[in-house]
């Protein structure tokens, strides 16, 4: 404003420089988007090599299995006995199944409300001291959970239920409950304090009390969050090996009660894939089983999600 | 004040409202004491013991008082290999998921395989390790091989927790950002990772915990020796991490005490997963404090 | 992809040869070099890490990395090439029960590893015999008072099958009976350390371990067939619960590998570090 007229020229000048300028960082975002959108396909398809490495090499060992024992006494023989050849993984698959409806029974609920406490009810100070503590149970190495459990776990449900022993689904289950609460939790809590603040609002403005906020609005609407906080906790928790194997028992058999000494998917490769000869039948079938863990958690995962869009839709 | 009636439904709301809220705390204070009741019994036992001195000496065999420096060193070692590996691509393939992929039927199955990988046990990613480094590449049991299969058990993961974490920004900020004329990289950089970047760091401090945490991979790629330096920088080194030792002395050790290192180890672990939680979270507190949130 | 595998090996080769360079200049001048990987039982390893300890003190150059996870991994590594020595708890260039023999390679004794029977401190037995172990771990006998104890529950502790101490028990102390699993109160666990702690921690349970691990008030070594199990009952040839502990190489050993044996089984290190571990020095048991 105000400038001289005799400036007039140098201003277009200038004028021009900035057009040039922004001409170069116009180029140089529309670059760095090229690039950008090249690494995050790179990213997406190393993913994609890692899955592919991981289904290829176990499947590749898994498929050997079938040359000597048929699909049928694989998936349906509740009779484990390698050392004279019988096959029969159904005992480890149904153990599996029950083992994580188990965990999941006790885990997802005490988590759920565990993030709705952190995200909607206590003081900000409280939460702050929450939330640490609860990463701090992740960090905490599998194997001293498992001492735990040995240690202190198995002689308190020996008192309490009168056994022997006390190995069996609900110790494994107790354990593993505590080892995926701070997932569920923590993932869970991000969701919870992604719902936008307008919805609350709009809720209290109607009237609701904090308790119909949270069950009809607020949970609602982190439901996806919560939902994959869930399948990542029920993932980890069908995965893990050092803490269920020191108390499940490791026998193979059916589950017939919460204290039969038994045996997953998980605790059984862990237990014998390093005792076995690289190229056996038993070595092939524990690469099943592996193979197996993946279906099944494809298809759990399956059943989450669509339930999990039903609800949302209805 | 009293435009508002109390109707039988309104008072029923409201008592059940008190109680919901007395039962979540009870329920905070219950797992708050469960938690600290573990914390206790595990850092009572090995912190009263432990020494300045314990952290950097070498580990003995058949003599008391070993120590677990070089043991500790590869564990940051190779959880620095593995975070190197895992958080650029698990967070690009967590964007490349949320913001470019196609929302269709592939992406879905995509994304299943990608959760299902999880529940891998690690030990099936540790021979797949051993399979690579020690069978294909014959460089045998090192830390670059622990370090590498560390990261592809991370990275699913990682790209999963990124991925929601950017699904979760609200749309509308994003629109915002494009109506400016900015470029889709411009928006997730400026508009979308900073929003996204808390539940990305909560994802990446479980990763790490976990990580640090994890025994089986380790034994089967890295080894259960160290080569005795306690600066060992050579990525073909074996490297016995703090968590493997753990699982050696709790498991096989013949020294008499190795219940105590045991005890101490378990105390150490747990205290440093606390620090990269620190560490990782400070800066994000600190930028918020700043902004006055 | 056979030429990317080549450039690849030959890049790696590279990095090592070159940090290679940079760790040895530190290094005395001492003609044996090499880098030997062990892997096998986990029985074994407190000697191994000790062995390879003194070893590269001696031999700067020479890198030695250990691992174990079970008896078998051992000789599967070395017939893989993943390994240069496969430590294991029995002979695995004869057919044992459970495992063929693995053909080519060559079994060097090592050491001797004594192995016990234990019960929880709360059991009143102090003496089993052949024919009781068998009736417990066949599942026949199932209370204490069939063997002269109180009356209660026989908990039966195992390793896994595979595990070396599991292998070399059956064979010794049960005279090849068999482990047969049970309903109830029969549980499997994956290694010394858990064995201890599951018996030591269970009432009225009984398991199996190498004699070193014996240690502590929670368990307790019974007699076998009248005779206790310690060290020297062994070198007399009264306790009869012992094996060798081998060291499976391809071939005969070469070179470094040769070298870092016969340190092993020389008098200095048999007669001390392996004794102060509670091994049995092979000499003992030959002559």
């Amino acid at each position: 404003m105000g400038a001289p007229v005799h400036s007039l020229t140098a201003q277009t000048q200038k004028s021009l420089e900035e057009v040039k300028v922004n001409t170069r960082r116009h180029k140089r975002h529309l670059l760095g988007n090229t690039i950008s959108r090249y690494y995050f396909l790179f990213s997406i398809l190393a993913l994609c090599v890692v899955l592919g490495l991981v289904i290829v090499f176990i499947g590749k060992t898994a498929l050997l299995l079938f040359g000597s024992v048929s699909p049928l006494d694989f998936f349906f023989s509740f009779n484990w006995t390698p050392e004279e050849d019988a096959f029969g993984a159904a005992a480890f698959i149904v153990n599996t199944l029950s083992l994580t409806a188990l965990t999941l029974v006790i885990a997802v609920p005490i988590s759920v409300a565990m993030a709705v406490l952190c995200a909607e009810i206590a003081p900000k100070w409280l939460t702050s001291f929450i939330r640490p503590v609860l990463d701090l149970l992740v960090g905490i190495p599998s194997i001293v959970y498992g001492y735990l459990g040995l240690t202190v776990l198995l002689p308190f449900l020996r008192r309490v239920s009168g056994e022997g022993l006390g190995d069996g689904l609900l110790a494994a289950a107790l354990v593993l409950a505590l080892m995926v609460l701070p997932t569920i939790c923590r993932i869970s809590d991000d969701a919870i304090v992604s719902v936008p603040r307008k919805y609350r609002d709009a809720a209290y403005a109607l009237g609701s009390t904090r308790l119909q906020v949270i069950m009809r609005v607020v949970l609602p609407a982190a439901s996806r969050g919560i939902v994959s906080a869930v399948i990542l906790g029920m993932t980890r928790a069908i995965g893990e090996t050092m803490a269920v194997v020191m108390v499940i028992g490791n026998t193979p058999q059916l589950a017939k009660t919460l204290f039969t000494p038994t045996s997953v998917l998980t605790s059984n490769i862990v237990m014998q894939i390093s005792n076995v000869e690289f190229e056996s039948t038993w070595n092939y079938s524990l690469h099943m089983m592996a193979f197996l863990l993946l279906l099944i958690s494809f298809v759990l995962i399956l059943i989450i999600r669509v339930l999990g869009r039903k609800r949302r839709d209805a | 004040m009293n435009g508002f009636t109390r109707t039988r439904y309104t008072a029923r709301a409201q008592r059940r409202n008190k109680i919901a809220t007395i039962g979540f705390y009870t329920l905070g204070a219950l797992v708050m004491l469960l938690i600290f009741w573990l914390l206790f019994t595990i850092l009572s036992k090995g912190l009263p013991a432990l020494r300045p001195d314990f952290l950097i000496k070498q580990p003995e065999e058949m003599d008391a008082g070993g120590g677990i420096g070089p043991v500790l060193f590869n564990s940051f070692y190779i959880l620095f290999i593995s975070l190197l590996i895992s958080v650029p691509i698990g967070i690009g393939a967590g964007i490349y998921m949320a913001e470019y992929a196609p929302d269709n039927a592939f992406t879905g199955a995509l994304r299943i395989c990608v959760e299902s990988l999880a529940s891998v046990p690690s030990i099936v990613f540790g021979l797949l390790g051993l399979a690579i480094f020690a069978e294909y590449f014959g460089v045998g049991l090192t830390i670059l091989g622990g370090g590498v299969s560390l990261a592809l058990l991370n990275l699913p993961m990682l790209a999963r927790v990124t991925e929601e974490a950017v699904r979760a920004v609200p749309g509308e900020i994003r629109e915002a950002g494009y109506a400016l004329g900015m470029t889709k990289f411009h928006v997730i950089r400026k508009v979308v990772l900073p929003v996204a970047l808390p539940a990305i760091i909560t994802g990446v401090c479980l990763v790490a915990g976990r990580a640090f945490g994890e025994s089986a991979v380790i034994i089967l790629t890295a080894g259960l020796s160290t080569s005795g330096e306690m600066w060992d920088f050579n990525l073909f080194s074996p490297g016995e991490t703090l968590a493997v030792h753990l699982w050696y002395v709790q498991s096989e050790a013949i020294v008499e005490d190795a219940r105590q290192i045991a005890d101490k180890s378990a105390a150490v672990l747990v205290f440093v997963v606390l620090l990269i939680n620190f560490i990782f979270r400070f800066p994000l507190w600190l930028g918020n404090r700043r902004r006055g949130r | 992809m056979k030429v990317f595998r080549k450039l690849t090996v030959t890049a790696l080769t590279a990095v090592i040869a070159v940090t290679a360079a940079f760790a040895g200049v530190a290094a005395a001048a001492d003609s044996l070099k090499g880098k030997i990987t062990v892997n096998g039982s986990t029985a074994l390893l407190p000697l191994t890490l000790q062995a390879a300890k003194e070893f590269q003190k001696l031999h700067p150059k020479v890198k030695i990395a250990a691992s174990g996870k079970g008896s078998v991994t051992g000789p599967q590594a070395v017939k893989k090439g993943i390994a240069d020595i496969g430590a294991c708890d029995w002979d695995a260039s004869i057919d044992v029960p459970g495992f063929k023999a693995f053909e080519g390679q060559v079994a060097n004794k090592v050491a001797v590893i004594p192995f016990a029977t234990i019960v929880n401190k709360n059991v009143g037995v102090d003496n089993l015999t052949t024919e009781q172990l068998k009736g417990i771990y066949s599942g026949k006998i199932t209370n204490w008072k069939e063997v002269g104890g109180a009356d209660a529950n026989i908990v039966v502790i195992t390793r896994a099958f595979g595990s070396g101490t599991r292998v070399n028990y059956q064979a010794k102390a049960l005279a090849g009976g068999d482990i047969v699993k049970k309903e109830k109160n029969y549980k499997e666990t994956g290694s010394s350390g858990d064995m201890k702690t599951a018996v030591g921690t269970t009432p009225n349970a009984i398991g199996y371990i190498d004699l070193v691990y014996v240690t502590g008030s929670d368990i307790k070594a019974v007699k076998f067939n009248g005779v206790e199990a310690t060290t020297d009952n062994v070198i007399n040839g009264s306790y009869k619960i012992w094996a060798y502990g081998y060291y499976m190489t391809k071939g005969q050993p070469t070179g470094a590998t040769k070298e870092f044996i016969e340190y092993v089984q020389s008098k200095k290190f048999q007669q001390g570090s392996l004794k102060k571990l509670k091994f049995i020095p092979i000499a003992a048991m030959q002559s």
